[in-house]
């Protein structure tokens, strides 16, 4: 019962995601960080099958930080979306695939436009304003809304949310009470 | 498990007698939950690679490393149904250190972890007691009392505690206790334990 | 309607029962003889404890082809180990060879409970037991197979002396002498064939004497014979070389068969 939102703005992009690390009904961890900067620009949120999601996500950080040391130069979050669903399109047609959702947002240097693109583990990929993985995906098109809060049945108490903008990626701390 | 200014790791003996901490090294204990060979076995296994890692390098494996090594080695057979739930602890640079690895592949760093059949009972105990700066004697019984509680009231759980102690100079023995004995008359003359069994006599007083 | 799957199913259960009992410096390990398949019994002497090296034994139970073929190869390769370190392979090195052999096979597991016994290096009798994929513990005494539960609970309360209080003013013993310990491996099968239909037919007792205890007590009780001791490598030593070690004051670990009838029905 994962859940992770993500929505652009202006100019920058914004990620969320529930820090929770259940197994059945036990929850082990409260504080766990499932939003990856995959570099100054770029933010991945990942859920999905436990072991698959850490698995894929630093296969997915390794892999774009040896682009970045080879090319002199990070991917763009478009090259890098195209890069991480291609990933999960060739396992899943694999005999071990990764069960692994992703919210991928970054901020284009280039064309100074925030970018974020929703992916599933079958390797759907869209380009979208805002998005949601897990429950919270039913309110997704209220996100930001207040709705999100009072409405959501599985309320988690807290979020780790990350934002991405022409300064970089950096951490925020966002108020649940209000 | 909890884990104070040193690291206390508890563990229930399912099956009578069973070791259920594997001692990896003198300063790296794993417990045991699920599969009993797939744990003996691994975790033995794991010993040997932290071996090897301290002749290669001339030093120490971090209680990280050691447990994503085995963390890595049970994702490659994930799906073909090794079944172990296991706290990899110990003490490093970094000072202690717990970490829990399952065999699907899930990896959590952590500073209070539960696993097994009984881990809901003791977590109750556990959560309720914790505090970070506990002191040796208190999350000694803390550990003692959580496994008892799990004891208690779970079936696949109980017949004695095994526990440790992990310091900066390696794990040590605590004892071996008996989870009967402890319904009854408590673990005996043992720091920071009450006088007098844990469930038998609090239920029967009267005031 | 819902397709049924067929499949190869590669394993049955052959019954008996086998059991360990290790004593302070001698080790006891034994198991009956019939050898079935539902109610059929195929054979009434089946061995299911064998020798492997002048001290130690190891038992098998569950899938008797399983059991046949592991017990093979354990000992080619403590025959490798001898030709390699000019020495038979300690018991505790046995117990972790046998783990590491049935972890082996942890995807296709040969279907057998294990128990070991001998005498360890420092001369203790010894009881190893192991689950099917290879995780063992050293322990005094187990009971394996179609009748452990009838076994076990009365070894722990004889041996262990489970729920029985200590004399008052004293101590429960840690170790019983051999004689006992014979008494009450009969008593267990006896037991087990009385009220198990796979237990029955014969009874082989394995006793391992640690080196330097007497064996004179033993050789007087009926149907026990000496296994020779051996000291090449091959494991068949002439009894002259076993003499003419034991004349210079060697005198290695000492090794019994007992063989008892037991009920046929």
């Amino acid at each position: 019962m994962e859940v992770s939102f993500a929505l652009t703005g202006k100019d920058y992009v914004i990620i969320a995601a529930d820090q929770n690390a259940a197994r059945s009904i036990i929850k082990m961890k409260g504080d766990e960080d499932k939003i990856k900067a995959l570099g100054s620009h770029l933010l991945m949120a990942y859920s999905g099958e436990p072991g698959d999601t850490i698995q894929f996500a630093e296969y997915v950080e390794r892999n774009l930080r040896l682009q970045q040391m080879r090319n002199n130069h990070p991917l763009r979050p478009q090259a890098a979306a195209s890069w991480v669903r291609r990933s999960i399109a060739d396992s899943l047609r694999s005999r071990n695939s990764y069960s692994v959702n992703i919210l991928l947002g970054g901020y284009d240097m280039a064309e100074n436009t925030p970018k974020l693109y929703w992916m599933d583990y079958l390797g759907t990929q869209s380009d979208v304003p805002y998005a949601a993985h897990g429950y919270g995906s039913y309110f997704a098109l209220s996100l930001l809304d207040r709705e999100v809060q009072k409405r959501l049945v599985i309320s988690f108490p807290s979020f780790r949310v990350k934002v991405v903008d022409a300064e970089g990626v950096r951490e925020v701390d966002v108020d649940m009470s209000v | 498990m909890s884990l104070s200014n040193g690291a206390i790791l508890p563990a229930t003996l399912a099956s009578g007698t069973v070791k259920k901490v594997i001692e990896i090294n003198k300063f790296l204990l794993g417990t045991m939950a699920g599969g009993a060979a797939d744990c003996q076995y691994w975790e033995t296994y794991l010993g040997i690679q932290c071996r090897l890692h301290e002749l290669r390098n001339r030093e120490r494996i971090s209680v990280a490393a050691a447990s994503k090594y085995l963390s890595n080695l049970v994702y490659s057979y994930k799906g073909m149904g090794l079944s172990m739930g296991t706290m990899i602890c110990g003490w490093d640079k970094t000072g202690p250190a717990l970490f829990y690895v399952d065999s699907d592949g899930t990896r959590l760093k952590g500073d209070l972890f539960s696993v097994g059949s009984g881990s809901t009972f003791a977590y109750g105990v556990l959560d309720q007691g914790y505090h970070w700066d506990l002191s040796d004697e208190d999350a000694q019984e803390l550990g003692r009392r959580s496994i008892y509680a799990a004891g208690h009231r779970d079936a696949f759980s109980g017949n004695t505690i095994n526990l440790y102690h992990v310091r900066e100079a390696g794990w040590e023995f605590i004892g071996n206790y008996d989870v009967t004995k402890m319904h009854y008359d408590g673990p005996g003359d043992v720091p920071g334990a009450p006088v007098g069994g844990y469930g038998y006599d609090v239920r029967i007083k009267t005031v | 309607m819902p397709h049924q799957e067929r499949r190869f199913n590669p394993y049955t259960e052959n019954g008996g029962t086998i059991l360990a009992i290790a004593g302070e410096d001698f080790t006891v390990i034994a198991g009956d003889t019939r050898q079935s398949e539902g109610y059929n019994i195929q054979t009434r002497y089946a061995p299911k404890v064998f020798r492997l090296t002048d001290k130690a034994v190891l038992a098998v139970n569950g899938f008797a082809a399983d059991g046949n073929m592991f017990v093979q190869k354990v000992q080619q390769r403590l025959e490798w180990y001898a030709h390699a370190h000019n020495k038979p392979m300690p018991l505790k090195a046995i117990a972790r060879l046998i783990q590491t052999m049935l972890y082996a096979k942890r995807f296709f597991p040969y279907y057998v409970y294990n128990i070991l016994g001998g005498i360890e290096e420092d001369g203790s009798g010894a009881v190893y037991s192991f689950d099917p994929v290879g995780s063992y513990e050293r322990e005094a005494c187990r009971a394996a197979g179609a009748a452990q539960s009838l076994v076990q609970p009365f070894l722990d309360n004889q041996i262990y002396f489970k729920n029985q209080l200590p004399p008052p003013g004293g101590a429960h013993p840690r170790h019983l002498p051999l004689n006992d310990v014979l008494s009450l491996v009969i008593d267990s099968f006896t037991g087990a064939t009385e009220r198990h239909i796979e237990v029955g037919d014969g009874l082989e007792i394995y006793i391992v004497l640690a080196p330097n205890k007497s064996s004179v007590e033993l050789e007087r009780l009926p149907g026990v014979k000496r296994i020779q001791g051996t000291f090449d490598i091959a494991g068949d030593a002439s009894p002259d070389v076993t003499a003419a070690a034991a004349a210079v004051g060697v005198t290695g670990e000492k090794m019994f068969v007992m063989r008892r009838e037991l009920k046929k029905d």
